[in-house]
């Protein structure tokens, strides 16, 4: 499967970076981090190649994702494929690393691959939703390609390292020629496929806050088979409890379930302040499945997403609290 | 236009001009001669395009050659030395690992950089290593035998 025309710029520092996107903005330009949503969508007619979609819809030059899942390509309004790739490969010494900062929080460059953070012993122990996003993410050759930062901007509902990075808070660090700005996880996506990055604006490093005595995390991924699979559901859980077992602070994060990761808000109102028991659990399952909007399709059902919901809250809140309780 | 890139392929530097738009699964074939590594789906599904870049397996057939600049790649023909193959060559045809034969260049080296980073992997974890390389003949069983077998007698 051969790839459209399209010329490719190798920055060599994040000012460069930034100077390129901006003087080639006109002209359609994308980031390349590792590649594995961006080719496929330009092999395959997600991203149409360029001349076809100027015969077709003069009007359509849009640089954005189209709305189609990263497999599904059906739409003729496909956007054209950018005249320009920005590839970032060699900012790899300055974006691909994890480090734990003094304030306790987790800094990960946003070129770090799904398999860096799966063998990271750090991120396993103390931020192990992400480790077991990145476990469960394609497989083994994905993982090795897919970059954290390249998950994030995708903007998949499914995605995940994403659902996981916003159930754990994480804050994005974008820059362009304007300068740093920070965007909270929660709030980067507004559509699949969208979200609030600017034309010009590169994601450079995702911060998670400091996993501090009795905090947990959990991930986990419904899908129909283990590899190379797209969630039916996603859910991914941080909380913190007290010396009494009480939960102090809870983010439960759903993937899958609607057109973007979808923070579930009632939970909190169920769990805080509560030891989790039996009756606890119950309630928050219920509550956590109705904070999510999911649809009918090829891959489960409306109905069944929302019965899986519960399944998988009491499942990841049940590992999370293990943890928390394991690290007071 | 094209751009200078160098890169090793197989112990040789070579400095090719490439198209931005070629794949590494290109240059290795097309450009270098080097045909082992196979062009299944070209989107990232498959694994038969799989070869080693700084010693980690990657599917060639969606990384462009440019971003595998100053990169070190391995491809199955440098599995062989001096036209003899290498023990986990001989397994995977000592235990009919092989039949088709299209995966083999893909599978040969997930599980050499496997055995590279755990030399005595069990069942699980081969499985769990070449579940990105996809077979249509051998359901598997007998790849997992070949690395188990290549790991109990040791590297050459
Ligand atoms: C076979 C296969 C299976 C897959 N399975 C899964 C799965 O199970 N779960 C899952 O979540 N995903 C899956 N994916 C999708 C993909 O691998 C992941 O989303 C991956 O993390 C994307 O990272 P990347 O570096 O390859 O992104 P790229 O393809 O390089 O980029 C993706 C998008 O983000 C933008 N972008 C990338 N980096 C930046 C940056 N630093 N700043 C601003 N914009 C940026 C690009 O312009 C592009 O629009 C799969 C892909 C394939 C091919
Ligand atoms: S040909 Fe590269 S993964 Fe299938
Ligand atoms: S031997 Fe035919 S695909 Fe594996």
């Amino acid at each position: 499967m051969a790839l459209p025309k399209f010329d490719v710029l190798c920055p060599d520092s994040l000012d460069e970076a930034c100077d390129m996107l901006e003087s080639h903005a006109s002209e359609g330009i994308k980031i390349l981090a590792g590649g594995t949503d961006l080719l496929v969508n330009i092999k395959l007619p997600v991203i149409a190649p360029r001349a076809y979609v100027l015969e077709s819809s003069t009007s359509q030059l849009v640089s954005t994702h189209s709305e189609e899942l990263w497999k599904d390509h059906s739409g003729p309004l496909a956007p054209p494929s950018p005249a320009y790739l920005l590839s970032l490969h060699r900012l790899r010494n300055e974006l691909e690393r994890i480090e734990e900062l003094p304030d306790g929080s987790l800094l990960v460059g946003a070129l770090t691959t799904a398999r860096t953070l799966q063998m990271s012993e750090l991120v396993r122990l103390k931020w192990a939703a992400l480790a077991e996003g990145a476990d469960a993410l394609g497989s083994p050759l994905v993982r090795a390609r897919g970059t954290l930062g390249g998950n994030i901007c995708n903007a998949r509902p499914a995605a995940d390292l994403f659902v996981p990075s916003v159930a754990l808070g994480a804050k994005l660090g974008v820059v362009s020629i304007h300068g740093y700005e920070v965007i909270d996880a929660s709030e980067f996506a507004l559509a699949p496929g969208k979200t609030r990055l600017q034309s010009g604006q590169i994601l450079v490093e995702i911060v998670y806050p400091a996993s501090p005595p009795g905090t947990g995390s959990a991930y986990y991924k419904l899908a129909q088979r283990k590899a190379l699979d797209i969630s039916v559901v996603g859910a991914g859980v941080r909380l913190t409890i007290d010396s009494l077992l009480k939960i102090t602070s809870v983010s439960l994060a759903l993937g899958a379930v609607g057109p973007t990761p979808i923070v579930a808000k009632t939970v909190i109102d169920v769990l805080l302040g509560k030891k989790l028991d039996d009756s606890t659990l119950k309630l928050a399952a219920t509550a956590a499945a109705s904070d999510a909007t999911p649809i009918d399709d090829h891959r489960g059902s409306a109905l069944y997403r929302k019965q899986m919901i519960e399944v998988l809250t009491r499942k990841i809140l049940t590992t999370a609290y293990l943890r928390a309780r394991r690290s007071l | 236009m094209k751009k200078i890139i160098s890169l090793t392929v197989n112990g040789k530097v070579v400095e090719v001009a490439v198209e931005p738009g070629r794949t590494l699964l290109e240059l290795i074939r097309d450009d270098l001669n080097l045909p082992g590594t196979k062009l299944g789906c070209g989107l990232g599904d498959c694994g038969s395009c799989t070869v080693l870049m700084d010693g980690i397996p990657t599917f060639s057939c969606l990384t462009l050659a440019i971003q595998a600049e100053g990169c070190r790649i391995e491809t199955v023909e440098s599995l062989s030395q001096d036209g003899h193959l290498s023990k986990l060559q001989e397994k995977f045809i000592e235990k009919g690992a092989i039949q088709c034969g299209f995966c083999t260049p893909g599978m040969l080296m997930t599980s050499t950089e496997l055995l590279r980073r755990n030399p005595g992997p069990d069942e699980h974890e081969i499985r769990e290593a070449i579940s990105g390389n996809l077979c249509r003949c051998t359901g598997y069983q007998k790849i997992v035998e070949a690395v188990q077998g290549h790991s109990e007698e040791g590297e050459k």
